[in-house]
């Protein structure tokens, strides 16, 4: 009897540890899903080396550390200075690559061969769903 | 202090998407005006109207010459003048043509071969007739027509520029269906940066022009175009000496002038007379330049663009000692 109930118990204590694992684990995993990336006006940048960290969420799984350079109102350089997460380096090199180009063709309109109102009303529509989000 | 607004706008016209966006005291009124000038040029322009000028004029073809207004006689007179500019590769009677081949309508495979030569001898500008004194035209053999396809949105880019300046508007960009103009630089004093469509990835830019006060007009095989069952792709600029779609070696031209008239007429000459004999032609129009991309994806940009381009990621460049 004394053992059933120490064995209920140990049970209870196990799922409750489990539920409540979980759901910090779940809640974490949320923020980094979920984590916005807002706010930067490209357009505007002050020349200078900028150092930037990210706490990494409760756990501190996600902490790292870069050195960002700006020069002539661009991103010109990011690198890694600390990391937790220990990606490979051509991860991150891609990604911060990315960064760089995609900034650096910032427009404020585009010309290409005349378009026909079909295809490009379809690329309005593209562009207003991506503003809905 | 004088205020600063901003307006902007989005609208269906001429057969596409019009865009504009302007700063002043009086940016509102002036995209109101523009937008009534976009109206006024397609009833005065437009082939697809019944009630336009030229299509007044296409009716009478054969038969009579009809008044019209300065524009219309503004427009047609500089069409004739690009024609006999690059000789006749640029032709706004090209109208018979461009009905027979229906492309950009779900046209999937080229007309037949008679047919294309039966028409081949309509399509001939020396056949319009521009009298600067009655201001009329007339087209002198039945069955031709006009068809302002390669010139009529950039000539309305001039004029939505004039209603601009008229309303004290310094800064202001336009995008009709493709074709840029800027008025002034970005009101922060930064030039406009205006991505140049890549010719073969959807998406995708081939750089990145920064202008002020410029027009930025693009010709390309891969918009209203099809592509057959071997595989052949028919696009819609036509030659009109062949009668097929032309095949110069160019995939894409745009072209950077002060006006943009000059830069819709020019981005469609330089794009169906090829590479050498384009830059040619390009030579008559001092302070327009021009980037071209070959069927091998290669870029040449003219030398005047040389530090306001910036090509996209994996693009070559090759600068020409040319332009400017």
């Amino acid at each position: 009897m004394v053992l059933r109930n120490i064995m209920i118990g140990i049970i209870i204590i196990v799922l409750v540890g489990g539920i409540i694992c979980w759901t910090l684990f779940s809640k974490e995993l949320r923020e980094g899903k979920n984590l916005p990336l807002t706010g930067v006006d490209f357009k505007r940048l002050a020349d200078g080396t900028y150092t930037g960290t990210y706490e990494g969420g409760r756990f501190k799984w996600r902490a790292n550390e870069v050195q960002v350079t700006v020069s002539s109102g661009k991103v010109a350089r990011i690198a890694l200075l600390k990391s937790t997460e220990g990606r490979p380096s051509e991860f991150t090199n891609e990604l911060y690559d990315k960064v760089i180009r995609s900034q650096s063709l910032q427009v404020d309109t585009i010309s290409g061969a005349t378009i026909t109102s079909k295809a490009y009303l379809k690329a309005v529509e593209d562009a207003l769903l991506k503003a809905q989000k | 202090m004088t205020e600063t607004r901003v307006a902007q706008s989005v609208n269906q016209g001429m057969g596409t998407v019009i865009t504009h966006k302007a700063f002043g005291k009086h940016a509102e009124e002036s995209i109101r005006a523009v937008c009534e000038v976009t109206v006024r040029m397609e009833e005065l322009l437009s082939r697809f109207i019944p009630g336009s000028e030229i299509s007044r004029v296409n009716r009478s073809a054969g038969r009579k010459c009809e008044k019209i207004s300065n524009e219309v006689y503004e427009v047609l007179s500089r069409a004739v003048e690009f024609s006999t500019c690059c000789r006749g590769i640029f032709d706004v009677t090209i109208g018979p043509l461009v009905t027979l081949w229906n492309i950009g309508n779900d046209a999937s495979k080229p007309p037949d071969e008679s047919r294309i030569e039966q028409t081949l001898p309509l399509v001939n500008y020396a056949d319009l007739i521009l009298d600067p004194c009655e201001k009329s035209a007339g087209l002198k053999k039945t069955g031709q027509f006009i068809d302002l396809g390669g010139i009529g949105k950039g000539f309305a880019g001039d004029k939505f520029l004039e209603v601009f300046k008229k309303y004290g508007v310094s800064s202001a960009c336009t995008n009709i269906g493709g074709n840029v103009v800027t008025l002034g630089a970005k009101p922060d004093g930064s030039p406009w940066r205006v991505g140049i469509q890549h010719p073969r990835v959807d998406n995708s830019l081939l750089g990145l022009l920064s202008v002020v006060d410029k027009a930025v007009v693009t010709s390309g095989d891969y918009q209203r175009c099809f592509i057959d069952r071997n595989g052949k792709r028919y696009h819609h600029i036509l030659d009109p000496f062949t009668g097929y779609p032309s095949e110069s070696g160019l995939a894409s031209v745009t072209i950077v002038s002060d006006h943009s008239t000059e830069a819709d007429a020019l981005s469609t000459i330089l794009f169906a007379a090829g590479m050498k004999k384009g830059l040619e032609f390009l030579g008559n129009f001092p302070g327009t330049e021009a980037i071209l991309v070959d069927m091998d994806l290669q870029v040449f940009v003219t030398k005047g663009l040389k530090d306001c381009f910036q090509a996209g990621e994996g693009v070559n460049v090759n600068i020409l000692d040319c332009g400017g």
